[in-house]
């Protein structure tokens, strides 16, 4: 067949040229009901729906002065009573945010004062656009966006910021854009990533929460003025919203009864009156059945979507767990068919591809290009007791993600070391496929860091992955405000330009090092390295104390709350930043390792030690982006590069995190409260921090993306994928525990991973993963063939899914630039 | 000290590969020896046939001689000069046994030296980076060339130390060595990928410049002789030269005697043609590719001999 590029194909890109030459699904026949689901909305523009947000305004405004929590809970109530419910034709289970189709929902509180432009611009904006109506837009502009102005969060942190570390965060009075040097996340999404302990609401039902909280409610000390106030509005939001979830999902109860009553088709009737009897028990009772699971976290899930923007979606937390009791139950009973697990996971599958989680500034629209999204779904692991925790539900979630042909859920696989070889098995098949899955978290990186941060044995064991790269423990965890993410190349810029950058002109936003030419030594170069290294580091604490601070003021979480033991214990809100045996895994990112260790072994070898280049050759050179320089810009690229498994560059690498996370476990717990650890994950923000950085001395040129994560520049990785995980290893701080994730893309070919043969090595592969203790790994297993074919008929390939950043997106979504970003990634051939 | 000796032991080694799990069990390293009595037409690595360091050009990565002069600078030989489009001219006959130190002078990685001296504890000490992934893919190291066996001291040393270092071991032959040296190496390998390339003499002469009787009578005393070390043994496939059913059924009868041996067809590319143009060689093959629907009845010709232990 001429459109083929190569003679081996990842079953994934097999798909999509069977496809194109008009060949049937394979899965298609086995997968009826969610193949007519997904036509209905593929390639489908995302409409914002614009309900949540009107319903949740109307309420706050008429809750003035109340306590936050309890206005939170009337406003979900509010929401509940009137949000327009949806019974989707061929669905199996119940609960919408909004509208049909791919949608996202608005979080004013978060964002308003961008809202009247982002409805100008999102329909046309590069990265991830989205519809919305002329109807809609108005009301936006003239019901929403004004109460808001004025008391967003983001709008009371660019106040409050100092204007020191104001200006090293926004380019403008008003901080709609980004500086991208010490950029703040917090703004827009309510928390970092997340995870609910559904497992909870199956076994109890939030009937029997509201019984608690009334119980307590009942045994305040009435003259207790603490009690009064702080614990007796916590309380009654709780009762609140769990009346409220149940009243949400009784009204899509109805809805169903209705429709049954009119259906024609007694198949489809007769799943209608199912949905209607699951949505009246669920989520007020204990789940019966694996259907009554499926359906009680669906509606968790969901209403959790319309309480708060939880960073990067609300993650599912360990699925074939917390599921497993029901789906053995109905196996042993013969109520449930493995064919019938899959399809109602596979209609979860297709409600988590619809909605699309929103980014209103452009700043997050660019972090999270592609529509990303992380409702990260675990598997494997280890239980509490520390076994090995796979069951058969386990492979059918492999089985499901290989057949599905979408990239949703975001599936995480837990690796440990013991991990059956029949799981490793399944996991490299599937990663195989070729779509990105599952990504890999690794337990013996994981469970010790949490133990020595705090965590007993027994929690850290039940880790479940969320969001991209994260680890959460669903009721000993609390959390906090996202992060900043940190534009350490940068740092080299404002070496070179002495406290400057090219691209924001005679401004001093770093510290006035010194002209460059003056460094005698390479210790004196190190030294001014070091010290924008802190400069940028203590502007992100400060940011995050302030952060911290402002975020209990305006955001509460009532739902999340009631289902949290230790808010319940202590009767106060997941957003305030004490809560008593709490732990608070916070993070700041660090972005562009591989730009800033090449850069600097550049500098390191040629100028102070081979002494094959002069400061000013290479300022020169930088300065007119190489052009005219060649020869130097060839030669700064053969200086010792990361990913190499090099020990002149990984030591420079580890010096640099060294800074990082002695920082960190010197001031994280003292100054703001939380372990706040280094992390190196950039989303898709590799691309916009990129964009202002000059030339810098690796021979990158200007504008170009940093390097991603913890993986090489750009084609630097010429040694290997062996190479590219020793460097991580070699570079991290072992002896230090202010670390979290670091982020790890391996790009495969096809070919290198063939047969059976091919996936055993993938499976050795993976288990040195597990023993080198790196934290994450992703694989794209795709030909560079396929990846040019589709920027050149983006049409095509509609349907071809890559491997991002912690998450999989279509690539015909992305933006050109970041379609180049990953065409560049070097791809680990068969050698 | 017979220990020191092999580490300090050196040799001309003209590349080292990691993530190699093409040739030999698991998750490898390649150590390519320079130097090969046989002249194939095929030959994949025209930079490993003769012995010495040689000296390549990538014209397409060099910036050009009105940009940067740094090498001709540097060339004690004039062997380097600007050619009329402004690349460099490479004076094959002047430029020879000197130390390259143009290769250091060239900022773009243009110049190329293929071969340089290592010992054998500079080989080990690359090869153990990997150790991790060994361990768990049950890989190695795996001696290629050229022939190994051309600088077979140096062969014999890193196998020794290999072993001392308890690394698993795998060598690609070209079969063509001194009987003894093979016989020595053999209990050092746990594997061997042998090359039977023809059955016929006069044939394989034609195309490789050598006969083949001492490349069979190696492998024979290699079959018989060391029970303990896997031999598969892999015929390339090449196109007017062994891509008929015939030929390849009588490679296969030739193995069908020594039960122990798997067998192996690997389709001729031509991945190496580019490294032609960089020693300012002709590829003998010039265009000629191989035409891939010929495999499934070579593989089925094999198939019918060997049975399973034929191996795709």
């Amino acid at each position: 067949m001429d459109t083929m590029p190569c003679d081996c194909l990842s079953p994934q890109e097999r798909r999509l040229y069977d496809a194109m030459a008009g060949k049937e699904d394979r899965h298609r026949k086995s997968h009826a009901r969610v193949f007519r689901l997904l036509e209905r909305f593929e390639g489908q523009k995302p409409r914002i729906d614009i309900e949540r947000a009107l319903y949740f305004t109307q309420s706050m405004r008429e809750t003035e002065g109340q306590p936050l929590v309890l206005r939170w809970a009337k406003a979900l109530r509010h929401i509940a009573e009137n949000i327009t419910v949806h019974v989707q034709q061929d669905q199996l289970l119940l609960g919408r945010a909004g509208c049909d189709g791919r949608y996202g929902i608005l979080y004013p509180e978060l964002d308003g004062d961008f809202l009247d432009i982002a409805v100008r611009d999102l329909p046309t904006r590069a990265t991830s656009p989205a519809t919305i109506t002329p109807e809609d837009a108005k009301r936006v502009v003239e019901e929403i966006a004004p109460y808001w102005k004025g008391k967003t969060f983001h709008e009371a942190l660019n106040a409050a910021l100092p204007p020191e570390i104001h200006k090293l965060t926004y380019d403008d009075p008003e901080g709609l854009v980004s500086r991208f040097i010490v950029n703040e996340t917090a703004s827009f999404r309510s928390s970092i990533q997340w995870v609910h302990d559904y497992e909870k609401v199956l076994r109890r039902g939030f009937d029997d929460i509201r019984r608690e909280a009334q119980e307590k409610l009942d045994a305040l000390d009435p003259l207790s003025a603490g009690d009064y106030c702080r614990k007796r509005p916590f309380l009654e939001a709780v009762i609140i919203v769990s009346e409220a979830i149940v009243l949400w999902a009784r009204r899509h109860a109805a809805l169903a009864r209705e429709m049954a009553g009119i259906e024609y088709d007694p198949a489809r009737k007769s799943e209608l009156l199912r949905m209607a009897e699951n949505a009246e028990r669920v989520p007020a009772l204990p789940a019966r059945d694996f259907y009554e699971a499926c359906q009680s976290q669906w509606f968790v899930q969901m209403f959790s979507r319309l309480e708060q923007k939880t960073g990067t979606t609300i993650s599912n937390g360990r699925m074939d767990q917390y599921l497993y009791p029901y789906y053995r139950k109905g196996k042993e009973d013969g109520t449930l068919t493995d064919a019938k697990t899959i399809e109602l996971l596979e209609c979860m599958w297709v409600g988590m591809a619809e909605f699309i989680d929103m980014y209103i500034s452009p700043t997050g629209g660019a972090f999270n290009e592609g529509y990303a999204h992380w409702e990260a779904v675990t598997v494997g692991g280890q239980t509490p007791d520390g076994r090995d925790a796979s069951n058969d539900l386990t492979y059918l979630f492999l089985k499901s993600k290989r057949e599905f042909p979408l990239h949703y859920p975001d599936l995480a696989a837990r690796i440990h070391s013991r991990a059956p070889e029949r799981y490793l098995w399944d996991v490299a098949e599937t990663i195989k496929y070729g779509s990105g899955f599952p990504k890999l978290i690794n337990d013996e990186e994981v469970v010790p860091l949490y133990v020595s941060k705090g965590a007993t044995f027994e929690e850290a064991l039940d880790y479940a992955v969320s969001g991209c790269t994260e680890a959460r423990m669903p009721n000993r965890d609390t959390y906090t405000s996202g992060g900043a993410y940190i534009n350490f190349a940068a740092a080299v810029e404002m070496v070179l330009r002495n406290g400057r950058m090219k691209k924001y002109g005679d401004r001093v936003l770093g510290v006035e090092t010194g002209d460059p030419r003056s460094f005698a030594t390479w210790e004196q170069f190190w030294d001014a390295y070091v010290q924008q290294h802190l400069l940028f580091m203590k502007a992100a604490f400060i940011q995050q104390r302030i952060i911290i601070d402002l975020r209990a003021r305006h955001f509460a979480q009532p739902m999340g709350s009631a289902i949290h033991d230790l808010c319940m214990k202590h009767c106060i809100d997941l957003h305030q930043p004490d809560i008593p045996e709490g732990l608070d895994f916070g993070y700041f990112e660090y972005m562009g390792l591989g730009t800033v260790v090449d850069s600097l072994a550049a500098v390191k070898k040629l100028v102070y030690e081979d002494r094959r280049l002069t400061m000013d050759e290479l300022l020169a050179a930088i300065d007119a982006n190489f052009e005219g320089h060649e020869d130097v810009k060839a030669l700064l690229r053969t200086a010792p590069c990361y990913g190499n498994n090099d020990p002149y560059a990984d030591a420079i690498g580890r010096d640099i995190d060294r800074i990082s996370v002695e920082y960190g476990d010197k001031y994280s717990m003292k100054d703001l409260g939380i372990h706040n650890d280094v992390r190196y994950v950039p989303f898709t923000s590799h691309v916009p921090f990129g964009k202002v950085v000059s030339a810098t001395p690796n021979g990158r040129t200007e504008w170009f993306p940093l390097s991603d994560g913890s993986s090489a520049s750009h084609g630097a990785d010429v040694n290997g994928p062996t190479a590219v995980m020793l460097s991580n290893f070699n570079t991290k701080n072992m002896g230090y525990r202010a670390r979290a994730a670091r982020m790890l893309n391996v790009k495969f070919t096809p070919k290198c991973l063939e047969g059976d043969q091919g996936t055993e090595k993938l499976v050795a592969f993976i288990r040195t993963f597990c023993d080198l203790k790196l934290w994450h790994v992703q694989f794209n297993v795709i030909s560079r063939e396929t990846l040019l074919a589709a920027q050149k008929d983006p049409r095509k390939y509609r349907n071809l899914i890559v491997r991002i950043a912690g998450y999989s997106a279509y690539f015909v979504d992305l933006s050109p630039d970041l379609q180049n970003d990953l065409i560049a990634r070097t791809e680990h051939g068969a050698l | 000290m017979e220990e020191t000796d092999d580490r300090r032991h050196a040799g001309t080694v003209f590349n080292i590969q990691k993530y190699s799990i093409h040739d030999g069990p698991g998750i490898r390293t390649l150590v390519f020896l320079k130097g090969c009595a046989l002249s194939c037409r095929w030959c994949s690595n025209p930079e490993s046939q003769r012995p010495q360091p040689e000296l390549a050009y990538n014209k397409g990565r060099c910036l050009g001689l009105d940009k940067c002069v740094r090498c001709p600078a540097v060339c004690v030989r004039n062997a380097l000069s600007r050619s009329p489009d402004g690349t460099l001219d490479i004076d094959r006959a002047r430029c020879q046994g000197c130390h390259m130190p143009c290769v250091d002078a060239c900022p773009a990685e243009a110049l190329i030296a293929y071969g340089k001296t290592m010992t054998v504890e500079d080989v080990l000490a690359k090869v153990e980076q990997d150790g991790a992934f060994y361990a768990r893919s049950g890989g190695g190291m795996t001696l290629s060339g050229g022939e190994p066996l051309y600088q077979a001291d140096f062969a014999l040393a890193l196998l020794r130390e290999a072993k001392r270092r308890h690394l698993k071991t795998a060598m690609e032959t070209s079969g063509l060595a001194r009987r003894e040296a093979l016989a020595e190496a053999a209990p050092l390998l746990n594997d061997v990928l042998f090359d039977i390339k023809h059955v016929d003499s006069r044939v394989h002469e034609a195309q490789t410049g050598m006969p083949n009787d001492l490349i069979l009578a190696n492998f024979r005393m290699l079959a018989e002789e060391f029970a303990d070390t896997r031999i598969r043994v892999r015929t390339p496939i090449i196109p007017g030269f062994n891509d008929d059913e015939a030929t390849i059924s009588a490679i296969a009868a030739f193995l069908e005697p020594y039960p122990r041996v798997e067998y192996e067809l690997l389709p001729y590319h031509r991945l190496g043609t580019q490294k032609y143009v960089f020693l300012d060689r002709s590829s003998p093959m010039g265009e000629t590719a191989l035409d891939k629907t010929k495999l499934p009845r070579l593989e089925s010709a094999a198939r019918d001999v060997l049975k399973e232990r034929f191996r795709t």
